[in-house]
């Protein structure tokens, strides 16, 4: 019988007219892995939740059809009795943490103690899940001292130890950085193999494609396909559902590489490399047209903070005529640096002038129309009640008229594509969506240089779609942007220059193409290769061993 | 930032540190309403001595000075106002240009004085040697609802990580071309940008965490267990027994007398 | 436990409910700190507190009260220990008034800022009284103490005058910041402590 039943599954929110799952069915066998996908607001969450008792028992709202765990209807049976069958990690690994534990080790006991274990096999599970998840070394740790990645395993320890017999994920990574996501997706891979069952949402599509023994295609709601990763991603209407295939099977379409045994196009490294196919090096970076713009000249710029702990060292640089990227490891710099251009922090040493102002001389209120700086997490500023108001909050400030603040505002919501959420609670709609918001809330300011902090982070195909078009956009209007990113796909589709920092310095400053062409510079900034330069890369490997003489 | 609480741990310990965090509760109580209940000077200055005496020997009475000077304002009112103000005046103390001090006003105000200062430094030989989840796991396991336990735990948590987010808010308001300098009407103006993220995001984090902790059987109606084993307290019942003892001797003296 | 139906006066408590009191504790600490931050002349320590209430009730708005106190005698003056029933009162009275609906534009919101202002001062003075023969220890409200009493007003009217100067205005701005804020959360916050939802059949 299968672990996991769901039959014709209904359901919308308390004070919703619109169902977030619609007429669901399938099934879920013993140590299978499901993946599920789909745009932002497809139903994924949503599906989680109902997996995981919490639709309908802790949101309430209108259910329909059901769910059989183990033969039990979910509806029937109490909360606490699903949970203690069915783990559940989401995205935020922050608001996961009990908030009352002082260490590790007493954090994932939290969960065995509401469960009555005796004292003795409470040790016993804590030491085997610290060892599964590699952080026996944190066991000491104050929980809220620990890296995203960290505190993210730490969250599946912590429901490991229950030993549920489903593990639900949904989007575990979409807040982490690189290195944290793939510290993530190593216990993913190794909890799969041990025969765990697994039902994981998520955005990065080659990961699914990896793990999923089937993938539920969801698209408002609505189950659009049950299938093998190969027949889903082969689907032509995807990229109209939102979602964008593995970058594999994008170059396979390219080329036109069909499977001939099922017809359906590869979706992993492994079976594109299995064609014989040419992807050349050159032509896969962009080169943006050089325009005048804002300058800002960063000269012998150093910062430390009052702790006496450094930064930024000695770093010169000028910054104009084209879109570019800085990347790099978290704590290499890249948000006191353009901090630092905002005048939100003063120079150590050294100084930075923006076109003829000096940083020193000026505050981040008066470089308001000057420049403009998105930071990573939109609801560090959200407070109002409406999208509206929140986008007009900048250029109010500015001492613009409140007529024309509300033109500048409902046109840069149309931009980001927000224009008919206007009037909605900003913390009603979706993260990726607030940080469009402040994307947003900082355009309608009409700033001559902008910068953002990691925009991509957490945004399906379609934001980064759009976050492509507004980069590109305000390059042709003539501003300055500056882009920190850990999204190296995005980074070698749209950006000319690319700054690598590490440490606190500039370790690169040059064209896209030639920072991921020189192989030291990325392991000592530790930074990915974007996907089709990996798989070019591959390729001509591929080929120099085949024919090793020529 | 990370630590809010007072508690100080000096190299060995203490005995006082090593007491049962219930004996210390009750040592408080016991001790602040004999404060209030004995009438002379001579013998409030006994209960103080007491206190201050306990908080040497639990190695931290450095540490009680700050506490009392936040104290400071509200010790220093009560001296000012009952001294030179207290309707029952006739003996001229002391002269100070215009006012006046009296004797029965000054000698009440030093009265109320050492009660105040006794409180403070009962209530430090509770907080300046018991370390907070030593203290809620003792009341759990004495019958407190864990799931109370969990929520005075959270609140120590929680509170440092809210105070980190103080600077981002400033930092993304101040973006947004916000002033918090200037008149006070525009700093004014700036309290609630200020306010408004951080209780909209703690509040929008109150379902994720109810989430996180309903996954993890918060909500059990089961019995639960405890991870930590409670060191045994040595002579915590003749510890009680004695204190209890003392402040039933006091009341009756007080209603014999 | 899901969010069990439950009236004004319920002792059972939702998750939700429970998780909200270390979130208004916090905003009480934060207010306090952003108010001395801009140097204000307020005090406005209780906004967690009364915004608890208006979203969960007065049960709850009355235990993040003794809660913070609690926790602030812990962590900076014990005598604020003294002070928790005040603060659960302020919790309590909100409560009920919002739940009878005076918190549904800002001239009652402002009303409910003077009774509870008013209560508050009600229920610390025979504490003041009893603990430090009636002071407040804010220099005003001691000032105008101080004159009352060689005025020869008995001690528990000059006490009162004492905490009323204090706690009125305070509690009006604090309860108006509240409202202010408290009409901005999203439904997703306000429907997770909205205790009459049920679950439907589809």
């Amino acid at each position: 019988m299968s672990l996991l039943h769901v039959e014709q599954l209904k359901y919308r929110y308390p004070n919703r007219s619109v169902l977030a799952l619609d007429e669901i069915s399938f099934t879920v066998n013993k140590g299978e892995f499901i993946g599920i996908a789909g745009r932002n607001t497809a139903g994924k969450t949503t599906l989680c939740y109902a997996l995981c008792g919490l639709v309908p028992h802790f949101f309430k709202g209108a259910y329909g059809g059901r769910i059989l765990l183990d033969g039990d209807e979910i509806l029937a049976s109490p909360l606490s009795k699903i949970t203690s069958k069915v783990g559940f990690v989401f995205e935020n690994p922050f608001s996961q943490l009990s908030g009352a534990k002082f260490t590790v080790a007493d954090e994932i006991a939290f969960g065995l103690e509401n469960l009555g274990l005796p004292r003795e096999v409470m040790h016993e599970r804590i030491q085997d899940s610290l060892h599964m998840l590699g952080i026996e070394h944190l066991r000491q740790k104050n929980p809220f001292d620990l890296s995203g990645g960290q505190m993210q395993r730490l969250a599946i320890a912590s429901v490991i130890a229950m030993q549920p017999e489903i593990l639900v994920l949904d989007e575990p990574t979409s807040q982490l950085d690189p290195q944290g996501a793939e510290e993530v997706f190593t216990i993913v891979e190794k909890l799969t193999q041990d025969g765990m069952t697994i039902v994981m949402a998520e955005q990065k599509m080659e990961k699914l494609a990896a793990y999923s023994d089937r993938i539920l295609l969801l698209h408002e709601g609505k189950l659009i396909q049950d299938g093998e990763p190969a027949a889903v991603f082969s689907r032509e209407d995807l990229m109209e559902l939102g979602v964008e295939p593995p970058i594999y099977t994008t170059v396979a379409k390219k080329h036109g590489l069909r499977k001939e045994s099922t017809g359906c196009f590869p979706v992993t490294l492994e079976e594109l490399l299995a064609f014989d196919l040419d992807e050349p090096l050159e032509g896969l970076f962009p080169v943006q047209e050089k325009i005048e713009t804002s300058n800002i000249q960063i000269e012998e710029l150093s910062f430390s903070y009052p702790d006496g702990q450094k930064v930024l060292d000695s770093i010169t640089l000028g910054l104009s005529s084209e879109p570019i990227a800085i990347v790099g490891q978290n704590g290499a710099g890249k948000t006191t640096l353009v901090k630092l251009m905002k005048a939100l922090l003063i120079p150590s040493d050294g100084r930075i002038v923006i076109d003829e102002t000096d940083t020193k001389a000026t505050t981040a209120a008066k470089l308001a129309k000057k420049v403009g700086l998105i930071f990573q997490n939109p609801d560090d500023q959200i407070f109002k009640k409406s999208v509206l108001d929140e986008v007009m909050f900048g250029p109010l400030n500015m001492g613009i008229d409140k007529a024309e603040a509300k033109s500048l505002a409902l046109q840069q919501l149309e931009a980001v594509g927000l224009a008919e959420k206007a009037e909605e609670n900003p913390y009603d709609v979706s993260l990726a969506e607030r940080k469009l918001i402040g994307v947003a809330s900082i355009l309608a300011m009409d700033p001559d240089i902008i910068i953002f902090d990691e925009p991509t982070m957490g945004q399906d195909y379609e934001g980064k779609l759009r976050l492509k078009g507004i980069i590109a956009d305000l390059h042709s209007k003539g501003k300055l942007v500056i882009c920190i990113l850990h999204d190296m796909d995005f980074v070698s589709e749209v950006f000319g220059r690319t700054i690598v920092m590490g440490q606190g310095k500039v370790l690169f400053d040059g064209s896209t193409k030639d920072v991921f062409s020189q192989l030291d510079i990325v392991q000592r900034a530790k930074i990915e290769l974007p996907h089709r330069y990996q798989i070019a890369r591959a390729i001509q490997q591929k080929r120099e061993f085949a024919s090793p003489t020529s | 930032m990370r630590n809010m609480t007072l508690y100080v741990h000096p190299e060995n310990g203490s005995p006082i540190h090593r007491m049962d965090p219930l004996t210390k509760m009750l040592y408080v109580f016991t001790s602040v309403a004999i404060s209030y209940l004995l009438p002379s000077h001579l013998l409030v200055s006994l209960v103080l001595a007491v206190s201050i005496l306990l908080l040497v020997d639990g190695k931290v009475f450095r540490s009680i000075l700050p506490i009392i000077g936040v104290s400071f304002v509200l010790l220093a009112s009560i001296l000012v106002v009952q001294g030179f103000f207290h309707p029952d005046r006739a003996t001229v103390l002391w002269e100070i240009g215009p006012f006046t001090l009296y004797k029965e006003g000054f000698s009440i105000a030093f009265l109320i004085l050492l009660r105040v200062l006794n409180m403070v430094c009962a209530f430090g030989v509770l907080i300046l040697t018991t370390k907070p989840d030593e203290l809620v796991e003792t009341l759990v396991q004495k019958g407190l609802s864990p799931r109370f336990g969990y929520v005075l735990l959270s609140v120590l948590q929680i509170i440092p990580q809210m105070m980190t987010l103080t600077g981002k808010i400033m930092d993304a308001q101040r973006a947004r071309g916000l002033e918090m300098e200037g008149s006070l009407w525009v700093r004014v103006k700036s309290f609630i940008p200020l306010l408004g993220p951080v209780v909209l995001r703690s509040l929008a984090e109150t379902r994720e965490r109810s989430i996180a902790l309903e996954v993890r059987g918060f909500n059990s109606t089961g019995k639960r267990t405890r991870l930590h084993e409670l060191p045994l307290y040595p002579y915590g019942v003749a510890a009680k027994a004695l204190l209890a003892a003392i402040l039933l001797t006091v009341i009756v003296w007080r209603i014999w007398s | 436990m899901r969010m069990v139906r439950t009236g004004l006066w319920s002792f059972r408590f939702s998750t939700a409910a429970l998780v909200l009191i270390p979130a208004a504790v916090g905003i009480n600490y934060i207010g306090k700190l952003f108010v001395e931050l801009l140097k204000l002349p307020l005090w406005v320590d209780s906004i967690g507190t009364v915004l608890s209430s208006m979203l969960a009730g007065p049960i709850i708005g009355a235990l993040v009260g003794i809660v913070n106190n609690v926790i602030y005698g812990f962590t900076t003056s014990p005598v604020s220990f003294v002070y928790a029933i005040t603060s659960a009162v302020i919790g309590l009275v909100t409560g009920i008034m919002a739940y009878k609906g005076w918190i549904s534009n800002i001239g009652k919101a402002l009303v409910l800022g003077f009774v509870v202002g008013l209560i508050a001062a009600t229920v610390s003075t025979p504490l003041n009284i009893s603990f430090w023969e009636g002071t407040t220890g804010n220099v005003w409200g001691d000032a105008l103490f101080a004159w009352m009493t060689a005025q020869g007003n008995p001690l528990w009217l000059a006490s009162f005058a004492d905490s009323v100067v204090v706690d009125v205005p305070d509690k009006m701005v604090t309860v108006l910041i509240s409202f202010l804020i408290f009409r901005n959360l999203p439904e997703k916050v306000l429907t997770m402590y909205d205790t009459k939802q049920e679950i439907e059949r589809l």
